[in-house]
């Protein structure tokens, strides 16, 4: 496969996500600006521009018409997709690490960061769609500061209810989205700090990737650790790929250690692992710094990974990719 | 008076005609017989200097299915730093990368592919595999073809030179010629630990020690107590001479607990030792 390389950024990429049908692809950066490109070509179709902080996190509707981002600047930002306007602007006390969107689009959760003095805080609030969507309710309809570890990532579970959490201790919790009680934690799901946490597309299990140099698959309702996949170098993303029974995860060193190694043993590859086997099974490389986020196409044609190197790269899968069974017949069926 | 502006007129340095030159050549596309389309672009370097880009390409027409979604998204007007843009990527943010094989197979990946270059150069050189200083051919460097005329461009003087043997220095046995960090080779604890960082062993102190004493002796009067991980005399840094104390670390606490009790006031080349049991010091962060 011939990856196609967008050079938008000119500071490191923290998160990329898809759109539902997977033909746009946004990126956010450490650079204040959010890109959205086609994924078939790798054509930009615009910037959102308005941050005026690192973008940590995007979330887009399942309508792609609306767009969530939080930034560094202690402001959530909801867009118009097509136009690039900015629709509204939430701003709270610390930086927002991450947002994120309920299946129905109603529902937004923004994690905010924990710093002076102020306690990191998840709020939830109801998204109205009707006219220009410019008009959204100032304050969220739940607020809860989870007890002791921090937070760091977050996704709503099927239906919206709850929200799973994934902590900087590296514990795993379901949260009411009503009343923000816990409902379920897992304390040692990971002994590093949880750094991404994506769905299954039906949603029955999700992926967690971590500093402890492990991913993880856990049941959404209990949150039990399905499957284990151990790497040796830190993670900073994981991801499930539809149609193939397959993780994607990546990571490397440390940003700031970087410059003490070779690029080799750096080991900045977004690596293939077998959902059910937990083995690995290939390597792409290409980035030269460590891998940050990482993202599949809905329908599990591609993916594309965004590195500490300030590129993201979409890798449409090849032929031999939907051909090739490593497992023979010991795989699960398609 | 006619004659000499059609003179300054037919002459090609004239000003005029010079703006003309600069501007460009519209870009041609042609189609040749066998579906190649040859694609001829001017554009202008650094220097101003005017450059021709040929570029032969093939055209096939993919089509794919999409939703009424998604086709009508690929009509929408760019916005952003792109407005006002063409159709089609910019190849200022846009660029396609060389080819990547993504080969998936079962039982988990090989360890590391970099250890494989190392061991593989390394096998060359253990069967002395012949190569040619100068050509890199399969024979003797003296009975190379091209020998006169490599050497005559200098090549043989900068060939020529003995090179180091390059497993030496390596340190990490093993590892082959390649340079391996002291924090990433086998048994290392992560990152690099402080030069000054004290091992967690019961240590005890003895002071009031002879200055004659060295390790060995020190060794040899503590042994009898249990197993001595280290020995250590205090010395003077630029006389070398012993300062009268030493540290003894064991392997076992009860060891070290025995040693100071049996050992302290024990008289050794006429001074009475004085052997203390250190406490363990907080860890430095």
């Amino acid at each position: 496969m011939k990856p196609i390389l967008l050079q938008g950024h000119e500071r490191s990429l923290t998160q990329i996500v898809y759109n539902k049908e997977g033909d746009l692809l946004f990126t956010a950066s450490k650079d204040h600006i959010i890109n959205v490109w086609f994924s078939s070509n790798g054509e930009r179709l615009g910037t959102y521009s308005g941050h005026n902080g690192s973008v940590w996190s995007l979330a887009c509707d399942s309508q792609s018409k609306l767009l969530l981002s939080g930034a560094a600047d202690n402001t959530m930002k909801l867009w118009d997709i097509k136009t690039g306007e900015c629709l509204k602007t939430w701003e709270f006390p610390t930086a927002v690490k991450r947002v994120a969107w309920s299946d129905n689009d109603n529902l937004a959760l923004c994690i905010t960061e924990q710093r002076s003095g102020h306690q990191g805080a998840i709020r939830v609030y109801e998204i109205s769609h009707d006219g220009d969507c410019k008009n959204q309710p100032d304050e969220p309809i739940t607020e809860f500061s989870p007890i002791g570890s921090k937070a760091t990532v977050a996704a709503f579970a099927p239906l919206g209810h709850e929200i799973i959490t994934g902590h900087e201790s590296g514990k795993v919790a379901l949260f009411d989205a009503k009343t923000g009680e816990e409902i379920e934690s897992n304390e040692r799901a990971h002994s590093g700090a949880v750094t991404d946490l994506q769905l299954s597309p039906d949603g029955t299990y999700f992926v967690t990737s971590s500093k402890d140099k492990t991913a993880r698959i856990h049941d959404t309702k209990n949150l039990a650790v399905i499957k284990t996949f151990t790497t040796e170098t830190p993670l900073n993303s994981a991801c499930i790929t539809p149609l193939k029974p397959y993780v994607i995860v990546g990571g490397g060193q440390d940003a700031r250690s970087v410059t003490t190694t070779s690029t080799r043993s750096g080991k900045f590859e977004t690596r293939f692992w077998h959902r059910v086997f937990e083995e690995e099974v290939g390597r792409v490389r290409g980035h030269f710094g460590p891998i940050n986020t990482i993202a599949v196409h809905p329908e599990g044609k591609a993916f594309a990974s965004g590195g500490e190197d300030g590129y993201v790269r979409v890798h449409w899968f090849d032929d031999s990719y939907f051909r090739s069974r490593p497992y023979g017949d010991l795989e699960p069926a398609d | 008076m006619s004659d000499l502006t059609t003179a300054a007129a037919a002459d090609p340095k004239s000003w005029a005609d010079e703006d003309d030159d600069d501007a460009l050549p519209k870009p041609t596309e042609t189609v040749g017989p066998d579906g190649i389309i040859t694609i001829v672009e001017w554009k202008l370097d650094e220097d101003d200097r005017k450059v021709k880009v040929t570029r032969r390409v093939r055209r096939r027409l993919q089509t794919s299915q999409v939703s009424h979604t998604v086709a009508e998204r690929k009509h929408w007007n760019k916005f952003g730093a792109e407005k006002g843009k063409s159709a089609g990527p910019d190849r200022a943010t846009t660029t396609v990368s060389e080819n990547i094989n993504l080969k998936l197979v079962a039982g988990g990946q090989k360890a590391e592919p970099a250890e494989d270059e190392a061991a593989k150069a390394k096998a060359t050189v253990g069967t002395k595999r012949i190569m040619c200083r100068f050509c890199k051919g399969d024979h003797y460097t003296s009975k190379c073809p091209l020998k006169d005329t490599l050497e005559g461009a200098g090549m043989g003087d900068m060939m020529g030179g003995d090179m180091a043997p390059a497993d030496e220095g390596a340190g990490g046995g093993g590892m082959g010629s390649k340079y391996v960090p002291p924090s990433m080779r086998a048994g290392a604890r992560g990152a690099g630990e402080s030069m000054f960082r004290r091992e967690d062993m019961p240590t005890v102190r003895v002071t009031s020690l002879s200055t004659e004493a060295d390790e060995d002796d020190v060794r040899n009067l503590f042994s009898r107590f249990g197993p001595i991980s280290r020995v250590n005399v205090v010395r003077d840094r630029d006389t070398n001479e012993s300062k009268g104390f030493a540290f003894v670390a064991f392997e076992s606490k009860k060891h070290a607990e025995l040693a100071a009790e049996k050992m302290n006031g024990h008289g050794y080349d006429n001074l009475i030792l004085s052997v203390q049991v250190l406490e363990p010091r907080p860890p430095r962060d």
